[in-house]
Parts: structure tokens; sequence; C-alpha cells
């Protein structure tokens, strides 16, 4: 089941924008101080300089400091941007010796300008001021006192550069994210286009073509493409397989119905009631063996294509068994032999397995012993617990098969060299094939004194 | 005066006579500005605004400073030409912004802050007698001038006038620029003072001295007053000063205290209406500053008629420093350490 | 005896039929669920020989709607299919047997007649196999209709192995039956079905072994 979960391009967009949103947050809120420092630094700079002219036009008479405040000072203080204009010039005990406004200069800022110069923002008339205070020693004739000057200007300016420096880092900002952004839809376009190539390739593949992947990939999508390879190499076995099986079922299939077709047609040509008989009997034990190995082929099939285990769950060997033996003894196959279960163990013996499976692999025991063993030939079934394994046995006083059949029978087809009974000699290949998926061992051995004794050792399931 | 200011006078005068006790919508305008000068430019703002009872105060420019910062309630208007005083006032915060699509257009060279609009053009002029080119060649810059009084100082003893800097701030304004122009100011100030020149107090005075034949020649007149008086008086003549020549505006603000400042608003804003402007430069002797209004009176007939060497006062706050008291103090003591050289 | 027989392949529809009127049934045969849900609807049969794998549909469900009426004629179930589940699933559903296909026309004769059995004493309650006959209302067996004297645990038996005569009983039943739950010998139950052995001596009737299974009541076979 396919559940669409988004698109890799939308989560690309998430993961992206929180992270410019969060960084630009961070790079906004930084660029907007910065620009303000930027802002300030550049107006600062012109209070310093407008300090200086001033002090420059500091003179002495008569031991008083003199200024003759220059224009071109008031100037660089108001700035392009018309700012309102305040100057004073102080004198060592901090009387005024000139100023345009009565902004009041604290003792405090005075002590401070002593010893470096001060910058500091106040409230004056309605507006608020950035003042810068500094100090120099002026050389007069009689006197060697310090003198303050104390400029300052309102802020609109300030704010004004600090909104276009800030407006400037915005807008660039945002230019980068769109181009990021566009940057990203391109990049996302190319980073998917072997994916893209990919998906074409498969969906141009014929239905049958399980030929492994001939495509350029990037090391993200090796995991993938090689993965639908070993996919395809699988689906290429199992229907390998397949058709080996169903070329080898079709030839086991011709072969009974190639005789009763000649039976029949041989019967046919005769105008007497014997051979009609006698051909009747042939077409009906034919088409019974036919139907057999039909059903049989079914099981082997089913077995190969159900190959998940799925179907694995704890059970009571001993009732499963107890209950197919049941079953096959009442059947009218069984009549002619003497068909019986061993005295079995009181406990329960629980194993891990797929009930339908193993009730095959008792059938087919049980009817390989009914069909190779002669009439009232003592055929029994039972359970031994040997460690941690659980023995399943069938044994019969029939004649056996010869030792160097013993290893080929579990092989499909094998008949243990006999061509007289009606089996296919799919039986025990079935059987072998279940006790494989039980993780079981399977071992045909002679029984003493006579017959055969099959057994299929299955692990014991522990966990309650 | 003219007789069309005196018509335009009665006029206002029976304009407002007529309608006594009008709708209060009262509009305090504290202006350094003759009435006379200016009536044509307020019977239009009543007519424009006849809502508006218009109370126009005129007075010295030092009482109008004083009443910016003294008076209760404070005006809704000020003007005055004392441009350093009307700058140190806004500077001081006393002036409100006005934001308007007028006061956004004005030139930048005639406004600061948006709160302080300098609304007429008045070119500086030299003025001299018909007589004087009679005994000598009439001078037609500054250099003219400064040679004319040192060769000719015997024949122009006493007959030269100029602008008190200490009773006119106009005057005082007018120095402090021309200082800030050339150092040669203060040679020209020493030959006035060897010519013994005579000091007035306002551009009148110093232009009926001239029509009476008192003075010969007159230095830093106020060229719109200067222009009007010589049409009527044909021994007058004035001289723009050909090297440069420093231009004058009145200055106007909102009084951040104004009790009508939807009434002060309307009426800068026709001050600076291109009605407004029209009527200064078409009815008033004054000049328009703004560059869309067509006519003899105008800033802009002015500098094709000039060319470049007009040099208004820069509203800025470099003015800021000629009210600074130790630099007046210094500028005066040198005034008149020059003036009494001899 | 009437049958249903609900089968799409005409050959074995063929076969089934030639081989139970014999008997002395009249076989009825549809091919089609939707044919054979109608007849179900109006007649009633005595028993129904029920292919699973139709074109029209399941077999199961018809046989639930069956069940679901409250018909409860016996069912026997006939598929190709060899799955456990569904053999458990038509159990569940209430079908009485289940056959494989292919089946032999021996055993499909045997299961059909133990059916039919079944069904017969439903109405008549009492058991009977050849000349044997048991009456669970009176306890009382009778053998060519001359009463046969039994102590209580072989009666007991005679009844149990009647009750499933032509199928294996299990032995463990057997054993709780006579026995109670009690531990017994492996031999207790042996020495009665040998005592119920010699009684039954020529009767025409047997009482067969399965070792480590159970016992089956069954006619002699020629």
């Amino acid at each position: 089941m396919i559940e669409v979960d988004g698109t890799l391009k939308s989560r690309l967009a998430v993961w992206l924008s929180v992270t410019v949103t969060a960084l630009g947050a961070l790079l906004l809120v930084e660029a907007y101080f910065s620009s303000q420092r930027a802002a300030e630094r550049a107006y600062d700079s012109q209070l310093e300089s407008a300090a200086l002219t001033i002090a420059e036009a500091v003179q002495w008479q008569e031991g008083q400091p003199v200024v003759e405040i220059p224009a071109a000072a008031l100037q660089i203080i108001a700035t392009r941007h018309q700012e309102r204009v305040f100057y004073a010039v102080l004198d060592a005990e901090g009387r005024r010796v000139s100023a345009n406004l009565d902004i009041p200069i604290p003792a405090e800022w005075r002590t401070q300008v002593a010893e470096r110069p001060v910058w500091t923002n106040t409230e004056h008339s309605g507006a608020e001021w950035r003042l810068h205070g500094w100090e120099f020693d002026s050389a007069g004739w009689e006197t060697q006192d310090p003198v303050q000057i104390w400029v300052g200007h309102t802020l609109a300016g300030r704010q004004a550069l600090t909104g276009e420096l800030f407006e400037g880092a915005v807008s660039r900002f945002l230019v980068m994210v769109l181009v990021a952004g566009l940057l990203m839809l391109l990049a996302m376009r190319v980073a998917l286009k072997p994916m893209r190539r990919l998906r074409q390739l498969l969906r141009q593949r014929e239905a049958d073509d399980m030929r492994p992947l001939d495509a350029r990939v990037p090391e993200e999508l090796r995991e993938l493409a090689e993965t639908l390879d070993t996919l395809f190499a699988r689906q290429r076995e199992s229907r390998d397989a397949l058709l080996r099986f169903t070329a080898d079922a079709s030839h086991q299939l011709k072969t009974p119905l190639s005789g009763l077709q000649s039976t029949s047609e041989l019967a046919l040509k005769s105008t007497r009631p014997e051979e009609w008989h006698r051909a009747l009997t042939a077409v009906h034990q034919g088409a019974e063996r036919t139907s057999r190995l039909a059903s049989q082929l079914l099981s082997l099939a089913r077995l190969r294509h159900v190959a998940d285990g799925s179907g694995m769950n704890r059970l009571d060997l001993a009732a499963l068994l107890r209950e197919t033996v049941f079953d096959w003894a009442g059947r009218d196959v069984a009549q002619g032999h003497d068909l019986g279960l061993a005295e079995l163990p009181d406990t329960p013996l629980y194993i891990n397995g797929e009930p339908w499976a193993l009730r095959e692999l008792l059938g087919n025991l049980i009817d390989n012993a009914l069909r190779y063993t002669p009439p009232d030939s003592v055929i029994t079934l039972g359970l031994v617990k040997r460690g941690g394994e659980v023995e399943l046995y069938i044994e019969d006083d029939g004649p056996g098969v010869a030792p160097e059949v013993m290893e080929r029978l579990h092989q499909p087809f094998e008949r243990g060299g006999r061509q007289d009974t009606e089996g296919s000699g799919l039986g025990l290949a079935i059987v072998d094939s279940i006790a494989r998926r039980h993780d079981a061992r399977l071992k045909v051995a002679p029984h003493t004194p006579c017959g055969l004794r099959i057994s299929v050792s299955f692990p014991l399931e522990n966990r309650p | 005066m003219m007789p069309r200011y005196f018509h335009a006078f009665a006029f206002v005068a029976l304009l407002l006579a007529a309608a006594p006790g009008r709708a209060a919508n009262p509009l305090v305008v504290e202006a350094a500005l003759d009435r006379e000068v200016v009536a044509p430019l307020l019977a239009a703002f009543e007519l424009a605004h006849p809502d508006i009872d218009l109370d126009f105060l005129d007075r010295s420019t030092l009482e109008v400073d004083e009443r910016v910062t003294g008076a209760a309630p404070a005006p809704d208007v000020v003007i005055s030409s004392a441009m350093p005083w009307q700058m140190a006032r806004v500077n001081e915060g006393y002036a409100s912004r006005l934001d308007s699509a007028e006061a956004r257009a004005w030139p930048e060279w005639a406004k600061w802050r948006d709160e302080v609009f300098g609304f007429t053009f008045e070119p500086i002029v030299m003025a001299y007698r018909l007589d004087l080119s009679r005994h000598m060649m009439p001078p037609a810059t500054h250099a003219d001038l400064h040679t004319l009084l040192t060769e000719q100082w015997d024949l122009l003893r006493g007959r030269v006038t100029t602008y008190s800097p200490s009773q006119s701030g106009v005057g005082y304004t007018l120095f402090q620029q021309d200082a800030r122009y050339t150092t040669r100011f203060w040679d020209l100030v020493a030959a006035m003072g060897n010519a013994e020149a005579v000091l007035e107090a306002n551009t009148r005075d110093m232009l009926e001295g001239i029509s009476e034949g008192r003075y010969w020649l007159g230095y830093n007149l106020l060229g719109s007053y200067a222009m009007v008086w010589a049409q009527e008086h044909p021994e007058v003549i004035v001289q723009v000063p050909q090297d440069y020549s420093l231009v004058m505006m009145r200055m106007a603000f909102i009084h951040r205290d104004a009790p009508h400042p939807a009434a002060a608003r309307q009426f800068l804003d026709f001050l600076l209406s291109r009605e407004g402007q029209r009527v200064i430069a078409g009815e008033t002797p004054l000049f328009s500053v703004r560059p869309d209004v067509i006519g003899p009176y105008t800033a802009q007939r002015l500098r094709d008629q000039v060319g470049d060497r007009l040099y208004p006062i820069p509203i800025d706050a470099s003015l800021l420093a000629f009210v600074d008291p130790q630099r007046r103090d210094a500028f005066m003591q040198r005034w008149r350490r020059e003036f009494m050289r001899r | 005896m009437r049958l249903l027989v609900v089968e799409d392949d005409p050959l074995i529809a063929r076969s089934l039929h030639q081989a139970l009127t014999p008997l002395g049934n009249t076989v009825e045969g549809f091919a089609s669920h939707a044919e054979a849900g109608a007849a179900l609807r109006h007649d009633s049969f005595d028993l129904i020989l029920l292919d699973l794998g139709l074109p029209d549909g399941d077999g199961l469900t018809l046989l639930g709607e069956l069940r679901e009426r409250g018909d409860t004629t016996p069912v026997l179930i006939l598929t190709a299919r060899d799955g456990i589940d569904d053999r458990v699933r038509g159990l569940d559903l209430g079908a009485d047997d289940y056959l494989a296909k292919p089946f032999s026309l021996a055993e499909l004769e045997a299961r059909v007649r133990a059916l039919l059995r079944r069904s017969q004493q439903r109405s008549d309650n009492r058991l009977r196999l050849g000349a044997l006959c048991f009456d669970p209302a009176l306890g009382v067996a009778s053998l060519n209709d001359e009463a046969l004297e039994l102590p209580r645990r072989e009666l007991c038996l005679l009844e149990d192995l009647l009750l499933h005569a032509g199928s294996i009983t299990p032995r463990e039943m057997l054993e709780n039956r006579l026995f109670g739950f009690g531990v017994v010998g492996s031999n207790a139950l042996e020495v009665y079905i040998s005592r119920l052995r010699k009684r039954l001596k020529d009767s025409g009737l047997r009482i067969r072994t399965f070792r480590g299974l159970g016992y089956r009541l069954e006619e002699e076979r020629e």
C-alpha cells in the first residue's frame, strides 16, 4: 500500500523556510542594531568634529575664555537632516561661557568629561538629544585652565540613517532569500532528475522484463536501485522456477494422459466387451493417478508460492497427528491396510508450524505408505520426543527400497526405482519441502525387520 | 507710499470694519512686517478664508522676538525679517512642524526642518542720488564702493548712509553675512567710518534721506522697498551690486503653543501657496520665492536680470552663530574699532 | 430420498446422478447458486451436495443463507479447493461433511449413505445398522428384531458405536463414556469390545479396530 506523505519539495521548502525565517529573524535583529550603531558612529563623529571646530575658536581674554562660535561648527552639528543644535562652552568652574540653549549639564557629567569624552542622551524641550562633551586644555597667556565643550543635536538624522541602513539590509536580505529560493527550486529539479530518470526507466519496462537495471544513479539512490535489482533477480528466479516447474508438470501430466488416450483409442477400435472392460479399468486407474498427480503438483506449487511463512503459529503436533490419522483411517483407500497410531505422549508437543502444510505432509506420507505397500501391511505413525526435538515417524512392514535410491527419494518424480505402482514420485518431494519450511530434518531409513521408516524431526517450541 | 497700497489698506480696513464680531475663528499673527506693505496679501487671505478672524500685529523685530517667548497666550504665527533670531527661536523648539503639500514642495534653501519658511525674496542693494553721478562714476560693486569711499571721501563725507548694526537686527545680519564673504568688508567698514557714514535704523529713513538730498549714497538697503521708491522718486537710482548681492527673506513659523493651530496652518499654507506668492509678487513690493509664479517681482525674474550674483542668506544652523552673544559682542567691538579707525 | 446436486461440471453432475439414483434417490441438479437457492426456498430436500466453486458465487454464502433460515437439511460440500480453511469455514457454517475433488464414487456413496441415515434417525430416533437396532429412548437394543440383553457398559458401547456407524469412534470418547475420566488399563476397553464382537458374530456386522485411534462398527463386505 503506497501512502503519499507530502512531497519532497514541500518538505525541503518547509525546512528551508523554517531555517530562513529563524536565521532571517536573527539576521534582521542584528542588522537593525548594526544599522543603529553605524548611524550612531556616523553622527557621533560629526558631533566630535563640531566640538573640535569650536575648540579651535576658543581664545583667552583677560583670564577668561572667549569663543566666537564658528558658523561652520553649527552647520556640522545640524547635519543635513537639519537637527536642532545645542552648544555650550564651559570654563573650569562649570560656568557657561557661551551656550545657545539651557540644556542642563549636571556636575557628574562635567567630572566625567575631565576623564574622557562623554556621549550621552538627554531629554529637553520636548525632544531627545544626543550630547557630546569634550574637555581640552587651552593655553592662554595667563591661564591654562581646561575648557569643556558640549555639543548636541536631536536624533532625526540618526533615526533616518538607521532606517535607511536597515531598509537596505532588509531589501538585500529579501533579494538573497528570493535568489536562494529560486536556486533551491533549480537545485531540487537537478537533484530529483535521477529519480525521474529512474521512474521513466521503470515505466518503460515491459511487464516481463526482469533484466537488471541499466541506469546511472547518484549514491543516494544506489540502495534503491540495488534493491530493485535484487527484486528483479528474485522475480526472475521465481519465474524461471515456475517455468521449469510448469514444464516438468506438463510433462508429468502428459504421460498418464497419453496413456489414457491410447488405452481408450484401442478400446474404441475393439468390439469385444472384455477388452472394453479391461480398458475402462485402466482408464479409471489412469484418471485416478492423474488427478492425484494434479493435486500434488498443485500443493507443490502452493508450497513454493506461499513462501513467507506468515501462517506459522504454535500448535500441538500430537493433536494434529491424531486428527489427521483419524481422518485417513476412515477413508476408503485405507481400508485394505492396517493404518494405526502408536501410543502418543500424554503431554502436548508444541512446535511452530503451518497446520495446512503439516496436514499435507502427513497426508503424503500416509498416501505413499498406502500406495507402496501391499495390502494388509501394517502402517504405524507416532511421535518420539528427543531432547529439543520431536520426531514424527511413519513405518511400514512393506518391501522397503534399495539403499542406493534412498538418498534420491525426496527429489521430485522419483519413485524409488519402481514403475509398478501408481505413484507420481512427488509425495516425498512435497514432504521434503514442507519439512524444510519447518526447519525439520527428513530421514529415510530401512525398518527392521523389513519395510521403510520415514521420520521428520521438528524443533520443539518451548515458548509458552 | 504708493496709492495702490493705500487703496488696498483701505479695502482691508473696510473689510474688517464691515464684519465686526464675526464667527470666532481667530488667528493672531505677530509680524515684523509693515502692515501697509502686505495689506493685499492679508486681504487675499481673508477673502480665501472668510471664517478666520485675522489679527495681524505689526511690530519691530525686537518686540516680535520678545513675544515669541513672553506672550501669553502665545501668538499663532510669527513673522520676522530678523533671520538669526527667528532661527534661534526655532532651534529652541518654539516652532511646530508644518506638514502640508505646500511645505513639502517649498524649496530646500528657503526652509528649515519644515518648521520655518522664508516666504519672501528681498535683494540687498545700493542706492545713490542722481547728483552723485555728476561727480563720480557710481559704484557697481563692493570694491567700487570701497574705492569711491577712499578716493572721494572729502566729497562723500557725511553723505553716505547704511544700517546701524546695533539698532537694526537686519543691518547686523547683513554685515555679519558680508563679513563672512570677504575680509575686505572690514576695509569697507573702515572706509565708511572714515567717510563719516550716517547709520540709520531702517531702509525708509535711508531712502528719505537720499530723496531729500541729505545722503548721496546708501549701502545695504532692502531692494524691495528701494525699487518701489525709485519708481516714485526719479532722483534715486537703485544699484544691485554686480559682484554679489545678498538676499534677505522674511521667515514665518507657527508657534509651538499656538492657540489656533489649524488657522495658523491655513495662514502659513496660504503664504506658501501659489495664490499667496502671486499676491506677494504682484501686489506688494516684496518678491515671491516660488519658481512657478510669473511676474516682475519674483525671485526667478530677479535671477534672470541679475544673474548668479544673488546670495540668499542661507536658512540654516550657521545663522545661529549670529545671535551668539560673545560672537555678537566680538563683531560689534570690531565694527566699532574699524568704523572709528580713522 | 430427494437429493439436490449443485454442480456446474456436467461430467461430475452426470456421474453423481448415475451413482446416486440407483440407491433409491431422486436427484435434482442445478448448475448455478441462483437456481439452487430459488429451488431451496420453495422445496425441501433430504440432502444437498454443494460444490463451493461455482461461477456465480460462493457456495458458502448459499450455505449460510440456508442455515440462517433454520433449514437443517444435511449438506455435503464438494470442492476442488484443498484449502483446509474452506473446510473449516464450511463446517462452521453448518455443513455436515466435506469431500475434496477428486473423490472416488465409492467414498461418495458411503458419505451420502451415512448422512442420509443420520438425517433419517433424526426423525425416527432409533439407531440402526444392518440387523442391529437401538432405541435410545427405551435403552433397548435388538438384533434381527430380537431383544439383545446387554450389561450396561456394553449397551453404552453399542450405542456410541451405532451413533458413529460408518465412521471411527474415537477410543478416548468410548473410555470416557464407559469408565468416566478415571485412569484405566489400556486393555479395559478392548475387553468390552471383544465381548461385543462375540455377540455380533454372524450378524453381518463387525467391529474393526483402528490402532491407537478407535473402533468402527461396519457391515461386513462380501
